[in-house]
């Protein structure tokens, strides 16, 4: 029996790769296995490789590795393609009358488990697309797990079909199951223990964990022009628009959508918007804009391999210095990067607190692993009360008012100044993209001009004080640190799990910035006191975490672990590239 | 309001725009037809594009946003969305609008919110001065078409007629009663609402003089011109040369973008509730 099981499925894109993935997942996270899921695909509808990759352990875990214990092929390239990750004890299941592999064409040690998925599917009337069904019930057989783990998931998944479509599929699921039967004996070394703990998971992406998080948060309005990797958050919001009473709105372009969003602020709602780092340039002016009038804005950014189009289904983290940098003109911004689902949720409800206590743009920076992955959530980390503070409003009046109403008043000690909304008895006032005194008409004087700058980069301090520290993981006085971000978190930790916290042989902590701007300056010195030795660990072709902390703290970091392929890193290959190194 | 007048909207500046120019006759316009609806400061929102008609928000008491160049019509789509018993009304131009923001135009049309934008076209960038706006036409010498424009022009009302607007009219800055009834009748309307007002530029454009236009404009009310069908509309707004009509070529009510989502039955979004109660049962979907 074993406690971590990593099964891979591939196949021809549209031949419901991802549903399986999916389904297999879910199956074992309802009995509270830690699951974590990644979707590998082109940038094709049809026609493509894909893959989908589950991990599945009886206790939490931060990434998959290397191992692959099953590899479900739906047609011969997946061999192909797959043959590198196999090793000796993987078990291949393949349809022999795709090809007839021989043991001498596969990895050493790896065992061949030939299953004709498409003659189950014909003996069962289905279509030759339902491959995949069976697919799914072997899988769940070789894992030594009851059938009903797959066919609850099965009911849930077809019920809006019918009944006849739910007992045609479980049919199916079922004659993959059985056709392992005879050869279950040998797979035993695969069969799971029961999970550690009896915790009640949820599987999310990070999109709709970015979702959950802006609802719970009170988000009303969002404009969000499809794009790699958020699209599922557009799925999510349009999906609950209606249940949630909040409006979605698809906008001609991203231009629009960030003016749009910044229209619905102004008004007096929470919005946000989503894209990727293309879709982000075209709303560099909107940020701009939105820096000037104050305008309290979300903006999720999920990072894909760039330049230009790039790899668009691929994951990077390479636009860290645009967002820092993005706009013409000076303003506070503040930027969070969450490493997973459950920070996710968590930093995007506090980007909107955020947001309406200082009136500024934050990001929530994320990208395709993040996005796209399924992630195991407890779901008590979800639950529990979310306080909502607005900020500072104008009190309301009944009363017209002669003047205009001071929106930018130069007199707030912390620079941020009480907003008004349309509608609002003498509140009136221009929300204006020039330069402007305190009732937001257009001022040039160059005293005003001072005045209203100053204000705007006051805020900078009071954000300071309530700035997230970066976390550490590891021997607080190790004198070895590795600096990351984002998701690459995860595969670092599970890297610092395999050797107990050690490089080469010295203790090593990771220090992870969960909040990268305004950079959390005092919290990364204090973290760093007594560390000798520094590497920084980021998935960019250039180390923008290190350029940022050469920018903000005067430390070059000589040390960089970098990549740029577009597949995250693996926690073996961190160790072999550090072992590698030179300490 | 009883007290509301013109004043009521004064801010204390006075405007820097060229005497005689075409933005004069559309400001008093806009306060006319705000005051007879009695819609006032603190009652609608304002969205500014830039360019010398969105000066105008300097002089122009009421909420207000001036946005980037060509971005009027998206922010004041999100406002409506926001806050959808606002009245919104976009102070465009035919740079801002149809330049800049031709892409947004369109869109908006074809959504039809319930928003009135008010295209200021002479034909030029004032502001920046003097080079062809997407409207210049009859072979106009400007600082960036010293030969001539040679582009063909655009249309607005026809633009706006077939990406889906519900309300159509063309105006004439010189013509301040007619102008006061076009926008009181386009702010009044359920639905996107194009007002184009052809309005001279007496610094750069010398061709498309007051005069030029006055012996040239027709009233469509006053020949018969019935703006119940979007094809004659379409037709009508082709009309250019020695006869030009002004009026209203077309108006229909059809439901708005804000009738459409769901969210906005109960009342303004701004107005609702915040916190998502039955957190169980969108978490139930996730398992």
């Amino acid at each position: 029996m074993v406690q971590s099981v990593t099964w891979k499925i591939g196949g021809e894109a549209g031949f419901g790769i991802m549903a399986s993935g999916m389904m297999l997942a879910r199956a074992f996270s309802r009995h509270g296995y830690s699951i974590f899921s990644l979707n590998e695909y082109p940038s094709l509808i049809r026609g493509g490789h894909n893959a989908v990759t589950v991990r599945i352990a009886t206790e939490p875990f931060h990434s998959l590795d290397r191992s692959l214990h099953i590899l479900v092929a739906l047609n011969k390239e997946t061999v192909e393609i797959h043959k590198k990750d196999m090793m000796a004890g993987t078990i291949l299941v393949y349809d022999p009358n795709d090809y007839a592999w021989k043991p001498e064409e596969v990895p050493e040690g790896v065992t061949l488990l030939p299953i004709p998925f498409r003659e189950l599917v014909q003996k069962k009337g289905g279509d030759v697309i339902m491959r995949n069904t069976v697919a799914l019930g072997a899988s769940i057989a070789i894992l030594g797990a009851p059938f009903e783990y797959v066919a609850d998931v099965i009911r849930d998944q077809f019920k809006k079909k019918g009944e006849a479509v739910v007992n045609h599929n479980l049919d199916i699921a079922r004659s993959g199951y059985d056709a392992v039967g005879a050869a279950r004996g040998a797979f035993s070394s695969l069969i799971l223990h029961a999970p550690v703990k009896q915790e009640d998971y949820l599987l999310i992406n990070g999109s709709e964990a970015v979702g959950l998080g802006a609802v719970r948060a009170g988000l009303k309005f969002a404009a969000i022009y499809p794009m790699t990797p958020i699209n599922s958050l557009i799925s999510f919001l349009a999906d609950h628009a209606k249940s949630l009473g909040i409006v979605y709105k698809q906008p001609e372009d991203e231009i629009a959508g960030i003016n749009m969003a910044i229209g619905a602020s102004l008004s007096g709602v929470r919005s946000m918007v989503a894209t990727s780092g293309g879709g982000f340039a075209l709303m560099v002016e909107g940020l701009s804009l939105a820096g000037m009038i104050e305008a309290p804005l979300v903006i999720d950014v999920g990072m894909r391999v760039g330049p230009a189009t790039g790899m668009p289904t691929w994951t990077e983290q390479g636009d860290l210095q645009f967002i820092v940098h993005a706009g013409h003109g000076e303003f506070p911004r503040i930027v969070l990067a969450p490493a997973n689902a459950t920070e996710a949720y968590e930093l995007t409800i506090l980007a909107f607190h955020l947001a309406d206590e200082f009136h500024v743009p934050v990001f929530v920076l994320t990208d395709k692993y993040l996005n796209e992955s399924q992630w195991c959530v407890a779901s008590a980390s979800m639950k529990g009360t979310v306080t909502i503070d607005r900020g500072k409003i104008m009190p309301t009046s009944d009363v017209p008012s002669e003047k205009s109403y001071k929106r930018y008043d130069l007199q707030v000690p912390d620079g941020v100044s009480a907003r008004s909304f349309p509608g609002m008895k003498g509140g009136q006032y221009v929300a204006n993209s020039y330069e402007h005194d305190e009732t937001g008409l257009v001022s040039e004087d160059s005293e005003m001009r001072t005045a209203m700058v100053d204000r705007r980069l006051k805020k900078l301090d009071a954000i300071k004080k309530i700035i997230l520290p970066p976390v550490v993981y590891g021997d607080q006085r190790a004198t070895q640190a590795i600096m990351t971000w984002g998701s690459t978190l995860g595969p670092v930790l599970e890297a610092m799990k395999l050797t107990g916290f050690e490089i080469h042989g010295a203790p090593t902590k990771v220090i992870y910035f969960p909040w990268v701007y305004p950079f959390p300056v005092e919290e990364a010195t204090a973290a760093l006191k007594g560390v000798t030795r520094i590497i920084d660990i980021e998935q960019n072709g250039t180390g923008q975490l290190a350029s940022l902390i050469r920018e903000q703290m005067g430390i070059e970091m000589t040390e960089k672990l970098l990549k740029y392929d577009g597949r995250p890193f693996m926690p073996e290959e961190i160790l072999e590239k550090l072992e590698s190194q030179k300490s | 309001m009883s007290s509301l007048t013109a004043d009521s909207f004064k801010t204390g500046y006075l405007p820097t725009w060229c005497p005689g120019c075409g933005d004069f006759g559309i400001w008093m316009g806009l306060k006319n037809a705000l005051v007879e609806l009695g819609i006032g400061p603190d009652d609608a929102l304002l969205v500014y594009g830039i360019g010398c008609h969105g000066n105008m928000s300097a002089w122009m008491r009421t909420y207000g946003v001036v946005g980037l160049h060509g971005r009027t019509l998206p922010l004041a789509q999100g406002a409506k969305l926001a806050n959808h018993t606002v009245p919104v009304i976009a102070i465009s131009g035919d740079g801002d609008c149809l330049g800049e923001g031709g892409n947004h135009f369109i869109h908006a049309a074809k959504r039809n919110p319930d928003i009135t934008v008010i295209i200021h076209d002479n034909q030029v960038y004032g502001l920046t001065t003097g080079q062809a706006s997407p409207t210049a036409k009859d072979h106009l010498k400007t600082k960036s078409t010293p030969e001539g424009v040679t582009d063909a022009p655009m249309n607005p009302l026809a633009l706006g007629l077939v990406s889906g607007a519900t309300f159509v009219a063309r105006g004439f800055a010189g013509d301040m009663p007619g102008l006061t009834k076009i926008m009181k009748a386009a702010i009044a309307h359920k639905g996107f609402s194009v007002v184009d007002i052809l309005q001279p530029c007496v610094t750069f454009n010398h061709v498309h003089t007051y005069q030029w236009y006055r012996s040239r404009l027709y009233q469509l009310d006053a020949v018969g011109y019935k703006p119940d069908n979007r094809l004659a509309a379409i037709e009508k707004s082709l009309e250019w040369g020695d006869k030009i009509p002004v009026g209203v070529f077309y108006e229909e009510l059809v439901p708005t973008s804000e009738d459409h989502e769901s969210a906005l039955a109960v009342g303004p979004l701004s107005g609702q509730s915040l916190g998502v109660s039955d957190i169980d049962g969108l978490l139930g979907e996730f398992r």
